[in-house]
């Protein structure tokens, strides 16, 4: 199709990305890669590489540089769909690679994980976060993006107003009108890390401050990558949310940095605590003006900021 | 600068409580490493006086060396080694002395940095460690103390350079009184 010979699919849980993959695996003759092929593809390398990126640092950088390889390789020779797996990012630089993110609200989302797996609302939605949290989290992790960027892809499309065969039509007719970009500007587009390289704006000088302290010692890091809906009206409208500074991906730890004196920093406790009983699996850590300081005592810093 | 310097707090650690915790350490680490030949990588500046008294009540063989990295400042984008180890750590076991471990941050570059040289192992062994405090996680495999959120000086340990050479640990002077309360729970009091 056009200049891509391949297509890399991301899809939120319950948003058809599955059904338009497949289908446009058959329409374009494009072999569909899904976990399993995955699975095979990787193992039946030489040497067979894990299908998860491994947890150290050092080993996930090279399992990344050598699966893009692969990918790389087999776009050269095969055309084909590439179902999740962080194919956004591993295909990143890949001129033939197509980058689709499928979406839909969540009311749409639960509706079709309430009739499909025939749930009431309270046990839908607790399954949708779940999953969501997962995706969420494989990708931050491993990949140290945040994947609903909509800037990671050529192409986004809700679901909410079509069905899978219109969907097909419109990813088919925004690949024909697609110019593969040069070099020069996809990298401009789909960085390297995915991250640090975009202008950030702090909303205080000590985040700036952390940042650099984070850079210094060469832990990445991304500055507010997910806001956590905290509370919903009774028509589902997120009320209250929060939204943490940093996310150290390597050690998929959260932080909130607060300068306000202990005795103010109740609302701010009160939003982290929420945040830990509606997501349980989630590590934050709250930095306080008191640690703060003493990070900045350690580093000699603390006379700019007396 | 002495004892009864206004910037001092109460006192954490006493000399006999130190020296008691060091010799313990020092049996589990050769315990550990019966049969091997560790590189100890004394981390500059502050770990010498602690490396000093444990290497002194360790038994095992080992091979001393010692590490310094760049201070953080301003207007320097990443960490250096401005002084590295002589000794080759390919296939060697390697333990770091540190005198505290805090936010992580510091350690968690040298692990990472001497990790890739390709060592068997790479542990860390710290005067005093700080969970509470934590940022970037890192394994501390032996500690002769853990303290709460506090901030120590001596044996080592320095504010703006001073009171490295006290031969006990004490918290500095906190005007809240929040240090005292703490260490009071602990059952410290000068």
């Amino acid at each position: 199709m056009g200049n891509f010979s391949v297509i890399t699919v991301s899809r939120e849980v319950e948003s058809l990305g599955d059904e338009v993959a497949l289908r446009l695996s058959r329409v374009l003759g494009y072999e569909l890669i899904n976990r399993e092929q995955w699975m095979a593809l990787l193992e039946g390398h030489s040497p067979a590489l894990s299908p998860e990126p491994p947890e150290e640092e050092g080993e996930r950088e090279r399992w990344m540089a050598e699966v893009g390889r692969l990918l790389e390789e087999l776009a050269e020779k095969r055309a084909f769909v590439l179902l999740g797996r962080g194919g956004q990012r591993l295909l990143a630089r890949c001129a033939k690679a197509f980058h689709l993110l499928v979406v839909a609200p969540v009311p749409v989302r639960l509706r079709r994980i309430m009739e499909r797996y025939r749930q009431d609302e309270v046990t839908a939605s607790r399954i949708l976060a779940e999953q969501d949290r997962q995706r969420e989290k494989f990708l931050l992790r491993f990949f140290g993006v945040d994947w609903r960027n909509p800037l990671h892809y050529h192409f986004v499309l809700n679901t909410a107003f079509y069905d899978v065969e219109e969907s097909c039509q419109l990813v088919l007719e925004a690949m024909k009108r697609t110019r593969p970009p040069s070099l020069g500007q996809q990298e401009s587009f789909f960085t390297r890390e995915g991250f640090l390289e975009k202008p950030v704006v702090f909303s205080h000088p000590s985040e700036e401050e952390f940042a650099r302290i984070l850079d210094f010692y060469g832990i990445r890091w991304l500055y507010e990558p997910r806001t956590f809906p905290l509370e919903w009206d009774s028509e589902g409208n997120v009320v209250e949310a929060f939204a943490p500074d940093f996310y150290l991906p390597d050690f998929d730890l959260f932080i909130e940095l607060t300068t306000q004196k202990q005795k103010l920093t109740w609302r701010k406790n009160r939003k982290v605590r929420k945040l830990k009983e509606l997501y349980p699996e989630v590590k934050i850590k709250v930095v306080y003006a008191r640690d703060y300081e003493h990070i900045l005592r350690k580093f000699d810093l603390e006379d700019d900021h007396e | 600068m002495t004892m009864s310097d206004p910037r001092l707090g109460v006192r954490v650690f006493t000399r006999e409580e130190i020296q008691r915790r060091v010799e313990e350490v020092a049996h589990e680490i050769d315990r550990d490493y019966r049969g091997e030949r560790p590189v100890l990588i004394v981390i500059l500046r502050g770990a010498v006086y602690f490396a000093v008294d444990l290497t002194r009540a360790l038994t095992i063989p080992f091979d001393l060396d010692f590490m310094a990295l760049s201070p953080f400042r301003l207007g320097l984008r990443r960490a250096e080694i401005e002084k590295d180890v002589d000794v080759d750590l390919k296939g060697r076991h390697v333990l770091i002395l540190e005198d505290i471990v805090d936010t992580g941050l510091t350690l968690n570059f040298l692990v990472r940095n001497l990790e890739r040289r390709l060592p068997q192992s790479v542990r860390v062994c710290s005067f005093l460690n700080c969970p509470v405090r934590r940022i970037a996680e890192v394994e501390v495999h032996y500690f002769c103390f853990e303290i709460p959120d506090i901030y120590v000086v001596g044996y080592g340990l320095d504010f703006r350079g001073d009171f490295r050479n006290l031969q006990e640990v004490y918290a500095l002077y906190d005007p809240s009184g929040r240090s005292t309360q703490v260490l009071k729970q602990m059952g410290k009091g000068r």
